[in-house]
Parts: C-alpha cells; structure tokens; sequence
C-alpha cells in the first residue's frame, strides 16, 4: 500500500464522513475545516475499518497530537507498516 | 434590582404549522394536527392510543455538518427555532456572543431515538465492533441538556444555560426562570423555549397509566378534548418553541419590535404525589401567578389552561382556575389544537398567546363539544372571537408535582 493509495482513501473518508472536500494537506485542520476531537474519533473507526485491523488504546493515543493531514498519512504508514511487520514476524 | 422584560422575537414548530402565518391560520380555521401514529416498528403495535400530534410538513435545515454531528431530532426542532428567534430579535453579533445572552432551552428526556439506538447495542452488542457503535456523539445528542447546548454551540451563545427537565412544565420554566434571570440582572437577554422529538416511548408510559386516548383512533382530528364530557385523554405531540426576552430599556435603546412583556412568574411544587393532580398546588401556583405580576383577577382576559384533556386534571384544573381567577377570564385548551408538546408545550402555548395578542382574536378550544359540567365553572371559549387581549395567563402542570404560571401582558 502506498502513501497515495492511502492519500486516496483518507479523502475518501473526509469527504463522506466529515463533508471536506479536498482537504489541504499541511493545514491545521481544526482552523480550517472545524476538524475537532469528535471527528478524531469517528476517523480513528474509519482508519480501523481501512486497515481490517483494531487499533490498541495507545495507538489511539498517538493519534491526539495530529494536526494535518500529512500528520495523518504519517500516522496510517506508521500502523501499516506494524501490521506488516508483526506479520512476517 | 427589578426590570422590566419584554420579548422581541418568538416562533414555533408545530402539528399545526411553522411560524406566525401557518399557525394562526390553523388557529383560525379550527385545523387540528392530530394524525394517526407513525409506526415506529418497536412498540407502536401494543399501543392502544393510535394518535399522535405529529409535524407532517417538511423542515429545511441549513445546519453546518460541524454543528450536525452533536445533534438529535430534538435539537434540530431546537436549534431551527433558536435561528428564527434569532433573526427575528436582531440583536447584535457582539451581544449574541459576548456574554450578555444565556440559554434556558429543555426538553424531556433529550434524543429519545438515540437512546434507543444506544440501548439496542448495549443489549445486543456481541463483540467489540457493535460495542464500537456507540458513537463519540451518542452523549451529546441524548443528553437532557442537548437542545441548550447545540443552542450555545451552534450560535456562539456565552451566557448562562439553564436546562430544565420537568417534562411538561420544562419550557414554562425556561421562560419563567429566563426571566428571572433578566428581571433580577443576571443576564441582559435570554433565548428561552422547549422541544420534544417524535417519541412513542412517552405515548407507551401514558397508554399505560390509562391516560392517552383510545377512542378516536379512527378519527384523530377529533381528539384531544379538554373540558369536553366525552374527553378520554391526552395525545402525546412533537413540536418547539422559542421567545427571545430581553431587558426593556436595552431592547428600547436598540430599537427592538417588542411583542410582548412577561410581567409574572410562579412556580412552586405539590409536595406530595407524583401524579395525581393537585388542587391545593395548582391554585397556590396561580396565586402565585398573580401576586407576582402585581395584578388582580379581573386584570386577566385570557388563560391558556394546562388542559391535557385526561379525566381528573381537566377538572381539578377548573377548580382551581374558578377559585382564583372567577367565571370571566376566557378560558381556552391550546392542546386541543395539537396534543401534548410534552417539553415544548409551555413555550408553544405562550407563542400561541402571544400571536392571538398581535392578531386580536381568540381561538376557541377544538373538540369542545358539550362541556363537562364538572368543568362548567370558567369562560371557555368555544368559538372564535375577535378580543383585544391584553393581559394573559399560560399555565402548566407536570409529572412530578411541578406546577407554573406565567402572565403576560401586550406590550403598550
């Protein structure tokens, strides 16, 4: 999976959840879109529903300090390539 | 320090119309709301009751989806009459957020259809991912304070917020306790009402007390029938309402249209069953009315009784308005109109009041076909009339032993 695929779905998800169309990608997106804590978590369901996989409560935890979209993607990268990683383990 | 409070701006949601222009011509035509049940697949099938007051017209909300995510059906009724009061009243941005404006907005129990969605998982859930079902917002939308706080979000409100939840007196007591918060200085305007969402559990708990009608399951329009001989009971309805209340010299200063002035409050409880209605509260309650408002019997043209059309209180309400108020105040049962708004009724009934003030007329109680002779003691009003009300008294008595009066005045 790469950065763009998830890129892709991500939009997908603001679009259809949040009602952000094309969101920038190093903005704050609180200031700009009104992204808030509530919206954090329904993302956070979203993001387990993409990866077919239960995040734990400390990779839930991570997830407060993001900010930007790219923060996001970071984010995501970050959980699949654990996922990959317990895998071939 | 006392001051005068006026309102600038009111508007409700209703089984008979949205806004002044449908209202009043429901008012004026003898329309009732009253439909039968929408079926809710759960429960509606053991209800004995058929009929419910039900908003059947379209609603077009032009909610931000930020604003969308917290909000049940109850708080979009809520917030849609904020937004109307709102313009209606004009008051400037800086005040509306500054500090100076609070919130006394409640409805019975919050979003009873999110209620149900989370008790259907919290019963049924089976592994973790239904248990994930329970959304972020489920709190937020069934809350008992959520129509005041959605209010508070959506509009940037700082002020205080008073969310009273003593089911059918809740919005007597938003207007009651918002002017009290005006007339004594704690705040310098306050946007008041109630709402309630459609909802058969409450048609469930009353059908089961024996006290919603059965007997006009075939012809909805025909009941509820306050004072009438042939009244069977309540019919519960959907429906908000909203006044904005402002200090007088500040509503002067700015130019503000004044619809009306509230000039008494009383509210005090029964002390005793949780029921039954009670003769000794309700007339303390309408004492207190008066008293409050510095006025005497004889000042009153109108009363807008309580009026559920149930056996007993229907009664006992009659009594006690005889006792205090005498045989002449005109006497009519807003509920005939559209059942029971539950939460939203006082702030609906006092809007009602406030148009028949603006328009010169008073409706007469639907239904009333042949009066109770029990009920026989006061001025009902049985068919409509062109009257110059002046001075008006909304009444309201709930579950709980909760009583209330407020007393209005035109303003002049």
């Amino acid at each position: 999976m790469t950065r763009q695929d998830i890129e892709k779905e991500v939009r997908k998800i603001f679009l259809k959840e949040f009602e952000v169309e094309n969101p920038e990608l190093d903005v704050n997106l609180r200031e700009a879109y009104g992204f808030d804590s509530i919206d954090a978590i329904e993302l956070l369901l979203e993001i387990e529903k993409f990866l077919g996989s239960e995040l734990t409560q400390d990779e839930k935890k991570l997830a407060m300090d993001i900010r930007t979209m790219n923060q996001i993607l970071d984010y995501i990268e970050m959980l699949a390539s654990r996922r990959a990683a317990a895998t071939e383990k | 320090m006392e001051r005068r409070v006026v309102i600038t701006a009111c508007s409700a949601i209703t089984p008979i119309g949205h806004g002044r222009q449908q209202i009043v011509e429901s008012l004026q035509k003898g329309a009732s709301g009253v439909r039968t049940l929408r079926e809710d697949e759960l429960i509606t099938r053991f209800i004995h009751s058929r009929v419910y007051g039900t908003v059947d017209y379209p609603i077009v909300y032009d909610f931000a989806r930020q604003h969308r995510k917290t909000m049940g059906p109850v708080a979009y009724y809520a917030c849609q009459v904020a937004k109307e009061v709102l313009a209606q009243a004009g008051l400037p941005q800086d005040f509306v957020t500054g500090g100076s404006l609070g919130i006394a907005f409640g409805s019975i129990h919050g979003s009873p259809t999110v209620q149900r969605d989370i008790y259907k998982i919290f019963f049924e859930a089976k592994d973790k991912a239904t248990y994930q079902g329970i959304g972020a917002v489920d709190y937020l939308k069934s809350m008992v304070h959520t129509t005041a706080v959605n209010i508070s979000k959506m509009f940037g409100i700082t002020g205080r917020i008073i969310s009273s939840g003593t089911a059918c007196t809740t919005s007597s007591q938003s207007i009651g306790f918002g002017y009290e918060a005006v007339k004594y200085g704690l705040q310098d305007a306050m946007l008041c009402g109630g709402a309630d969402e459609y909802d058969t559990i409450t048609v469930a708990v009353f059908d089961n007390l024996l006290a919603c009608s059965t007997a006009y399951n075939d012809h909805p329009e025909r009941t509820p029938r306050p004072f009438d001989q042939d009244r069977d009971g309540l019919v519960v309805a959907e429906g908000a309402g909203a006044v904005m209340l402002e200090e007088y010299e500040f509503a002067k200063k700015r130019g503000a249209t004044i619809l009306g002035e509230v000039i008494g409050f009383a509210c005090n409880s029964n002390g005793g069953d949780l029921i039954l209605p009670n003769l000794e509260g309700i007339t303390k309650t309408l004492q207190l009315g008066l008293r409050n408002a510095g006025i005497s019997a004889p000042d009153l043209d109108l009363v807008s009784a309580h009026a559920t059309a149930t056996k007993m209180g229907d009664i006992i309400e009659a009594q006690a308005n005889a006792a205090v108020f005498g045989p002449d105040p005109y006497v009519v049962a807003l509920k005939s109109y559209m059942g029971h708004t539950m939460a939203a009724c006082g702030a609906i009934e006092t809007v009602l009041t406030l148009y028949m003030m603006q328009e010169g007329f008073i409706a007469p109680t639907l239904n009333l076909e042949s009066v109770d002779e029990r009920c026989a003691m006061i001025n009902h009003v049985r068919k409509l009339i062109e009257y110059p009300v002046k001075t008006a008294a909304i009444q309201n008595f709930a579950f709980g032993g909760v009583n209330t009066s407020l007393i209005i005045r035109k303003f002049s």
